[in-house]
């Protein structure tokens, strides 16, 4: 570990590789987009979307916040144990984190099973098409950072990281930080607002 | 950063997060709820890019992008949603 990681001097690049960073500012560039999308509509259909949005199981969006966090704190311990040299507690955690990823859809699947029981779908209303396409647009992300993170396990409890090169875990890391910090948006503002 | 300050913060967001969801379940809304729940949304968003991202010890530049993008996403929504209310 050298001094960068105590503060002493900024890294000049975030952790992991490069190009996951440009994909994760391009990801944003698109949630951005979409929350934005989201939030002017609502403001031309206020009824709608305030009275649909109490039809939405407020809680399931809860217990997916914790689980998502959970999941991101499980990743953060990850790559604390590896620059501690401890390869086989970060492969547990990064092992945990898919489970809070296992977790988050299960959830979404009695949620949606819910819905879709009610014969709603996408072209139920303007307020059900932002909910279903952004919620699945976002746990497709939750299950590409779930198949990112199975292959940083893998080489993970295979030895492949140390506490001197870790930027593949890094990698995966920052990606799945961004799931989390994505749903942290959404979360208030397709369940809570009003 | 070190174990416990992580674990120090994934408790604090949890909290948050059960703060926000109890806001929607009390049935608080309006001016003060909106910006409550954005404050909420600023507060955790902040911890998890510069702490759990890691992003603290990063130049101003990638800070910057990413903080930046949470601000504006943010304010575009208070805008939507204060027009909303007027």
């Amino acid at each position: 570990m050298n001094a960068q990681h105590h503060g002493h001097a900024l890294r000049p690049y975030p952790p992991g590789d490069l190009a996951i960073w440009v994909f994760i500012l391009a990801e944003l560039s698109a949630f951005f987009a979409l929350f934005a999308a989201y939030a002017f509509t609502r403001l031309r259909h206020l009824d709608l979307f305030n009275e649909m949005q109490l039809t939405l199981d407020s809680n399931a969006g809860m217990i997916n916040t914790l689980l998502l966090i959970t999941g991101s704190w499980c990743v953060a311990r990850s790559v604390s144990a590896i620059k501690a040299n401890h390869v086989s507690h970060s492969a547990h955690w990064l092992l945990a984190a898919i489970g809070t990823g296992v977790g988050f859809l299960i959830v979404k699947y009695f949620e949606y099973g819910a819905k879709f029981a009610l014969g709603i779908n996408l072209d139920t209303n303007l307020f059900y098409t932002f909910y279903l396409s952004l919620t699945m647009f976002h746990a497709l992300h939750v299950v590409l950072g779930m198949v990112i993170l199975f292959f940083v396990w893998n080489k993970t409890r295979r030895g492949g990281y140390s506490a001197h090169d870790h930027r593949g875990l890094e990698t995966g890391a920052s990606y799945w930080h961004m799931v989390d910090l994505v749903w942290i948006i959404l979360f208030p503002l397709v369940y809570v607002m009003r | 950063m070190a174990p416990h300050l992580l674990n120090v913060l994934w408790i604090a967001l949890l909290v948050a997060t059960v703060l926000t969801w109890m806001i929607g379940k009390t049935g608080h809304t309006g001016t003060a709820a909106v910006i409550a729940i954005l404050i909420i949304a600023a507060i955790k968003g902040w911890m998890i890019i510069q702490d759990f991202m890691a992003l603290r010890r990063v130049t101003f530049l990638w800070r910057a992008l990413v903080l930046g993008w949470l601000l504006l996403t943010l304010c575009i929504i208070l805008l939507a949603y204060w027009l909303g209310l007027k």
